[in-house]
């Protein structure tokens, strides 16, 4: 198969699957921040079985408290997701008794979990959180171009993984910002975990393919680059395909049958399995291509246009 | 064959190890102790068993100007110490405090059930105070009891059970009069307010004494109990003191016994009931004053005056002690007290002390040995060890300086959501491995079943790994190393991927195998090592934050990441060249996975 050839309607691909979350994450609201970013009180309530309350009745009940800003998730089983400004112990006690009271009269151990987030640590969340995200990029970035350092441009291959991994990152930012918008879906610590892990097995896949090219460019030295290139995709393909197929199977039997709480950090990362695998075949490697492509009769000092 | 034989034996011990640490419920040699009465004896974190995790954020300003002040760490460390004595001695379970970064405090508390009142527990400041202790304290007149609260005043036979002889039937006579004593005692009915206000200057006396008792127990005569001070105004004045042991309500009625005193330190001989009788006469008074066992009286010295307090050895003795510093004012008051102490000491020989309380509750009471006005002391104690006096100097500098603090993040999750949460996850977690397994075998064949085998090795390992260190186990952590199953299988796939390669190439089985492994190590190592970096950063982001939910994730990561290269290099290769030795190797198509024959061929090229 010629993967190499196909490289432009890859990018293409990948550009409309990207632009509708870039259009999102533009316009307003974009991203939904959770009291992990913005601080604030957030609780699940656990109604009774035989209860049968509705979203908008857990709603109304809040505006009648005087709390008008908060936002309302239902997670299914009687469960609902309140986010609300910073409470404390006593109103938290309040709205919890007095819900308990008007929606679903003598249930018990109805509070389910509770959180609060002061604005400071919200603040430092977000800058950490953009840290983490800068440092783990320049690592592997750095331990790619060392482990690379055998073949020639080592630092292309470093750079190509990093566009990957930004590829990534966007899709599933991106997702995110559509998911805001229709679900009500916040991102939050979990969310940024599940993020710095999509990464980590973006590379993860990206460095499968490059061993491969690594491997190949030693041994058929006089090849051209991009066939070189199309053969280790070719070689690498059925482990790829089968690696995130497992992958995804495992995902797809955790988000089914696990709890609800962490189901929005699985389907980051289910999104970004399937990314990742696609782009260490279409991004990673056919920039590598394209890079080479163009290097080709520029003169050496010159190397570095892209 | 030799080799394959001895690795084969090491990984079969190493199972069985790790089986048996993940079997037993309960791992005790020793010191070491593992388990517990969760499910396989793992750790698990508060959103699997359910409880709160709150940050505090220390906030000290200097009292003079106003200004933010840097918060050292023994100051953090003592603030960890007075919150964890506090959490501890309420009863409300066992919490787990942490100090993250340079002014925060993480407190964790596993299945607790009132977080609310850990909150203001952990809320209040500290309370350091010094003030002298009196042991021979007047005797205070008992005002809330008048006369007209006393309907009768009589003597009679008080038995140790609270009953009168005179008031006993017949049976209960005969039954239990060998076996019981009785004492002469005075008996006194009160109408409805003195029956409340002599209750509770009864249960003071009480409470005193169980005190007393207590710290006799512990070695302490200098902590006497409270005494009832009893003046009877009749035909002859009768005065004893005594204490609470001596006093019985008389069941069911307004009335309590007080006995007279058996020897002759509570009154001037012993007295018989017919003689109280006579001295008593028709219409006598009572009077009851309480003289307590030491009075600790408020001097204005508190944890503001004192400058430092830290543990060291004594000069000459090289015994553990406790050396205090105060501040000029503390300085000051400190001297005057040890000064009255001392001389109070010499001219009458009553030793009183220096009472040291934090939070309401008595750290420890020295004696004065000498005026002490430069401002610094040392207090020392025959049962004091090393560590004894580290607590005490950290419990003082606790008391010194209460460190303001603030709640910063909060996470409270119900033990039932917690409960639901594992369940569930078990079953995802089991459902999700299995359908690895099967997939590996139908594609993979006999690699992918060595694969499986390899991989159920692996989360032996992995459970076994968990309880030993041990690691909690988080609801994100359960998601890692469910991921790093993913990558336990990719790292079999890499390698099964390309023996396929070399069985086309027309290499033998066995070679096939060790040049297949040897081909996918590069691959394996680098993506593996990247992950790391990955985990590496998520470990220092949440160091940063407190965020243990991140933690956790990363830890196991690195836990599983690891054990799977080790599975998949070690066990995988080791049982693939047991198989591939063996008769089954004979059968190629065994070994090549259905469906990609086509691809990957490198002979098409």
């Amino acid at each position: 198969m010629d993967f190499v050839g196909k490289r432009f309607w890859f990018f293409i691909i990948s550009l409309l699957i990207i632009a509708p979350g870039i259009v999102f994450l533009i316009l307003a609201p974009g991203l939904r921040p959770g009291i992990d970013f913005t601080g604030g009180s957030s609780m699940t309530l656990r109604f009774s079985d035989e209860s049968n309350i509705n979203q908008q009745e857990v709603r109304d009940q809040l505006t009648t408290l005087g709390y008008q800003e908060a936002t309302v998730q239902n997670l299914g089983e009687n469960s609902f997701f309140i986010r609300t400004k910073e409470l404390n112990e006593e109103d938290k006690d309040n709205l919890v008794t007095n819900m308990t009271t008007s929606l679903d009269e003598g249930a018990e151990n109805v509070l389910q979990g509770f959180d609060l987030v002061s604005p400071v640590v919200a603040q430092e969340t977000v800058m950490n959180a953009l840290w983490a995200i800068l440092a783990a990029a320049v690592g592997i970035f750095i331990y790619i171009w060392w482990a690379f350092r055998n073949v020639p441009s080592p630092f292309r291959y470093g750079l190509a993984a990093i566009v990957a991994l930004i590829h990534d990152t966007i899709i599933v930012i991106g997702i995110f910002a559509i998911l805001g918008e229709l679900m009500q879906t916040e991102v939050n610590t979990m969310f940024l975990i599940a993020l710095l892990t999509v990464i980590g097995y973006s590379v993860n896949d990206t460095i499968v393919v490059f061993d491969r090219i690594r491997e190949n460019v030693l041994i058929y030295s006089n090849r051209p680059f991009p066939e070189i290139v199309n053969l280790s995709i070719s070689e690498t393909i059925g482990r790829s395909l089968n690696t995130s197929f497992t992958l995804v199977i495992t995902l797809i039997a955790l988000i089914l049958f696990g709890g609800a709480t962490i189901r929005e950090f699985l389907f980051v990362l289910l999104i970004g399995v399937v990314a990742g695998t696609y782009s260490s075949i279409a991004i990673a490697s056919q920039v590598l291509v394209s890079w080479d492509q163009r290097s080709i009769g520029i003169p050496f000092r010159n190397k570095t246009i892209t | 064959m030799r080799r394959n034989a001895r690795a084969l034996i090491t990984i079969a011990l190493l199972i069985t190890i790790c089986a048996g640490i993940v079997g037993f419920q309960n791992i005790n040699i020793r010191n070491f102790n593992r388990g517990g009465d969760t499910p396989l004896g793992l750790s698990l974190g508060l959103d699997l068993q359910g409880g709160s995790h709150l940050v505090y954020e220390t906030n000290l300003t200097d009292p003079t100007s106003g200004e933010k002040q840097e918060i050292s760490r023994e100051q953090m460390q003592s603030l960890s110490h007075t919150i964890e004595r506090r959490i501890n001695s309420s009863g409300l379970g066992e919490p787990i405090i942490q100090i993250l970064g340079e002014d925060r405090l993480l407190v964790q508390l596993p299945g607790i059930k009132d977080p609310g009142r850990a909150k203001t527990l952990i809320g209040e400041t500290a309370r350091l105070e010094f003030r002298h202790r009196t042991l021979n304290a007047a005797p205070q007149p008992v005002e809330s009891i008048k006369p007209e609260n006393i309907k009768s005043i009589t003597v009679d036979e008080l038995r140790e059970d609270g009953k009168l002889l005179s008031e006993l039937d017949s049976e209960d006579k005969n039954s239990q009069s060998q076996t019981l004593t009785s004492f002469p005692a005075v008996i006194v009915e009160f109408d409805e307010t003195g029956l409340e206000n002599f209750e509770q200057l009864f249960f003071n006396l009480a409470l005193s004494f169980e005190k007393a008792a207590a710290a006799v127990a512990a070695g302490d005569y200098d902590s006497p109990a409270d005494q009832i001070n009893v003046t009877i105004d009749g035909v002859e004045e009768l005065r004893f003191t005594t204490l609470a042991n001596s006093i019985r309500r008389l069941e069911d009625t307004p009335r309590y016994g007080i006995a007279f005193p058996s020897d002759e330190t509570g009154m001037e001989g012993i007295i018989t009931k017919e003689d109280a009788e006579k001295k008593l006469g028709k219409s006598p008074k009572i009077e009851f004053a309480v003289k307590k066992g030491y009075l600790d009286e408020e001097i204005g010295l508190s944890g503001d005056d004192l400058k430092t307090a830290y543990a060291g050895q004594h000069q000459a003795s090289g015994l553990p002690i406790v050396n205090i510093e105060f501040d000029d004012r503390g300085t000051r008051i400190f001297g005057e007290l040890t000064t009255d102490i001392y001389v109070k000491q010499e001219e009458t020989g009553i030793r009183d002390q220096i009472a040291i309380i934090l939070d309401g509750q008595e750290l420890i009471s020295p004696r004065v040995n000498a005026p002490i006005t430069a401002g610094t002391a040392i207090i020392e104690g025959g049962d004091f060890t090393m560590t004894r006096v580290k607590d005490l100097a950290l419990l003082l500098e606790s008391g010194r300086l209460p460190v303001p603090i603030e709640l910063i993040q909060e996470r409270d999750v119900d033990a039932i959501l917690g409960a639901d949460s594992l369940r569930k996850s078990v079953i995802a977690g089991f459902i999700g491995l299995a359908l690895v397994l099967i997939f590996m075998t139908l594609y993979y064949r006999v690699p992918g079943l060595v694969a499986s085998a390899a991989l159920i090795i692996y989360a032996v390992i992995v459970l076994a790994v968990f309880k030993i260190i041990p690691v909690t186990l988080t609801l994100s952590g359960v998601a890692a190393a469910i991921l790093s199953i993913g990558m336990a299988v990719d790292a079999n796939i890499l390698i099964f991927e390309r023996m396929k390669d070399e069985l086309r190439g027309g290499r033998t089985m066995l070679s096939a195998v060790n040049i297949g492994f040897n081909r996918a190590w590069p691959a394996i190592r680098d993506s593996n090592v990247s992950t790391l970096i990955t985990c590496a950063i998520l470990y220092w982001f949440s160091d940063q934050l407190g965020a243990t939910v991140v933690q956790g994730f990363a830890v196991t990561l690195v836990i599983g990441v690891g054990i799977s290269m080790f599975s998949a290099i070690v066990v995988s290769r080791t049982i693939m060249r047991v198989v591939a030795l063996s008769p089954l190797s004979r059968n190629i198509n065994l070994f090549i996975p259905t469906g990609a024959k086509n691809i990957g061929n490198r002979e098409s090229v």
